[in-house]
């Protein structure tokens, strides 16, 4: 008997690593290529390791390419409208926790539907739009509309959060003279910090893996994000492998970072909007 | 805005205009205050959603060029929607649309991830403390961006130095090396293969969290009862995953059904326009032949099919849980 439940948990391990390890391969792969000398890239046969790990590749495609500096525009964008998306949200998100006032359904119901609105849809009008408003071809552009795409759920997800912490707090700090922003700041922030950090993380992903708009919206080579840049890497005829697995590593080490430090709780909390029952 | 300066504070201190203006000034203000916070968040969102959805609708009636923005276009009645109806693309971008990017990747998710989600919460895995470990391993395709999710896919699949190639003739499954993306009996599952990889993680993970909800009393109950394991599963588990399942369904259907990236940086809507979908036709008319007015239309197109599923999902998911707020 045990050493048939032996058998069987063995079985189900094995069986959910395999698949594990299979969904980690492509990312793993990765990695690897990015680390291998330029002349074993192009092997007729499959390693899975080199002969040896080196950093040229790295070196060729900072000093090479303009890749250093897609990823200064990206960071520049995606750090700026995560800051403005959260602090907007923030307050919209305090509007509709704590405030009863008319129309406030038909209000939520907006900002619920535009998370649901694909905006892939109104590229066109919105290039016209930004295109009349002088924003094409600028990081200002990107970034309202970087805002725009992250602020409806990360309302909902700070709607979530904000529900959670006692009203009696804000009492206190409105009887302590603070101003509503005052118990925000003070009151709220403190308590509800991981649900912001959390939300700040979802709209600086976003922000950093957004293509069809910053395809769109911005043509001039010194002002592309990473994933365009790194999408004009590939699909050419004559594509470098190598440095595009590179550039590939560098693209996903931001949100790598903020995975692993926040995992938990990122999941949770965007959960909390997706699967409320 | 609102954020720079307090100006949802109210003018609490009595004097300039005695008790009476006051107290007055402190009611409109406090009428007001919700509007103002909300100020920001909706201005962006005006500027982006509301105004461009009617301002796309105006487009759609119009013919203008991506080079003649600054002239304006000219009003053309509904001559983009009768060439859009009239254009044999449009059926096959609808129809790549519907089954091949929407109903083939999003069953495949499901199904792979509930067996995953099984596997993660079965009582093994977690006897054996495994479930961290699991559940960060699952996660790692989520983390790597979409774009390098192509590019990784494509470099997998390049047809004589791709590592997946390169297994299979070592193998022996294959006599040469295919080239997945570039041909157009195996290109649709090759972009499927894309979708499903990066897009698993979340599914598994919510339904993780949709079964790590169902009260464990259940379960034992069933085993008392003698329930054998496949019979808890069809009897109870999945009963009790149903709402999890439906709103996770919703979601991605709309997220997938709009995508543009994946076929687009994967194929190009190639071979020929094998994988034409209709986000890479409306990117293709609008930026690509400057028809502005017809891409607008093929946005309208895409949105009337949207509205459908968004009322779906309001009806299931969303006035469940405003009516616990």
């Amino acid at each position: 008997m045990r050493a048939l439940r032996l058998g069987q948990d063995l079985l189900v391990v094995a069986v959910t690593f395999g698949l594990l390890l299979a969904l980690a391969f492509p990312t793993l792969w990765i990695l690897l290529t990015s680390l291998r000398p330029e002349r074993e890239v192009l092997s007729d046969t499959f390693r899975l390791f080199a002969s040896t790990v080196t950093l040229d590749s790295y070196r060729t495609l900072l000093a090479k390419t303009s890749f250093g500096t897609y990823i200064l525009n990206s960071l520049v964008v995606s750090l700026a409208s995560t800051l403005l998306a959260v602090t907007a949200s923030l307050l919209a998100a305090y509007a509709f926790s704590r405030r009863r006032f008319p129309l406030r359904s038909a209000l939520l119901i907006a900002v619920v539907f535009s998370q649901l609105f694909p905006y892939v849809i109104l590229i066109t009008p919105i290039y016209v739009i930004f295109y009349h408003l002088k924003l094409v071809n600028t990081s200002i552009g990107l970034i309202i509309a970087y805002v725009a795409t992250t602020v409806p759920f990360s309302v909902y997800m700070l709607l979530g959060y904000l529900d959670s912490v006692p009203r009696e707090l804000d009492e206190a700090g409105i009887m302590d003279g603070c101003s509503t922003l005052g118990v925000i700041w003070s009151v709220i922030l403190p308590v509800a910090w991981p649900g912001v950090a959390a939300t700040a993380i979802y709209a600086f992903a976003q922000s950093w893996n957004e293509y069809l708009i910053a395809l769109t919206l911005v043509t001039k080579n010194e002002l592309k994000t990473v994933p365009v840049g790194l999408a004009s890497f590939f699909g050419e005829y004559t594509t470098r492998w190598d440095l595009v697995m590179t550039a590939s590593v560098l693209a996903t080490l931001p949100t790598l970072i903020v995975f692993l430090i926040l995992q938990r709780r990122l999941v949770s909390g965007l959960l909390a909007g997706a699967v409320k029952q | 805005m609102v954020g720079t300066r307090p100006a949802p504070r109210c003018p609490g201190t009595p004097g300039a205009g005695g008790e009476d203006r006051a107290v007055r000034g402190r009611r409109l203000c406090a009428l007001a205050e919700p509007y103002l916070l909300l100020f920001p968040a909706l201005a962006v969102l005006a500027l982006f959603f509301f105004g461009p959805a009617l301002f796309n609708i105006l487009l759609s009636f119009q013919s203008i060029s991506l080079f003649e923005l600054g002239r304006g276009g000219t009003w053309a009645g509904f001559a983009n929607f009768v060439a859009l109806v009239r254009d044999p693309l449009t059926g096959l971008a609808l129809s790549n649309t519907v089954f091949w990017l929407t109903l083939v990747t999003v069953s495949l998710r499901i199904g792979l991830g509930l067996a995953l989600a099984l596997l993660l919460n079965s009582v093994v895995i977690r006897r054996w403390r495994l479930s961290g470990l699991a559940r960060s391993l699952v996660l790692i395709p989520w983390v790597t961006p979409p774009v390098v999710a192509v590019a990784a896919w494509q470099w997998l699949l390049q047809a004589r130095y791709g590592a997946i190639n390169q297994i299979l003739v070592e193998v022996g499954l294959l006599q040469d090396g295919i080239p997945f993306l570039a041909r157009a009996s195996t290109v649709w599952w090759a972009v499927s293969a894309i979708i499903v990889w990066r897009e698993l993680p979340f599914v598994v993970i919510a339904l993780l969290a949709g079964l790590q909800s169902i009260p464990g009393e259940l379960y034992e109950a069933a085993r008392i009862d003698g329930a054998s394991e496949p019979r808890i599963l069809w009897r109870v588990t999945l009963p009790l995953l149903r709402p999890v399942l439906a709103v996770v369904t919703l979601l991605i259907t709309i997220w997938t059904f709009n995508n543009f990236l994946y076929v687009w940086l994967a194929t190009r809507g190639g071979p020929g326009v094998k994988t034409q979908v209709l986000a890479t036709q409306m990117y293709l008319e609008a930026f690509v032949n400057y028809r502005l007015g017809y891409g607008a239309a093929v946005g309208v197109l895409m949105g009337l099919i949207m509205l459908a599923f968004s009322i779906v999902y309001f009806n299931t998911a969303f006035k469940r849980s405003l009516g616990q707020a």
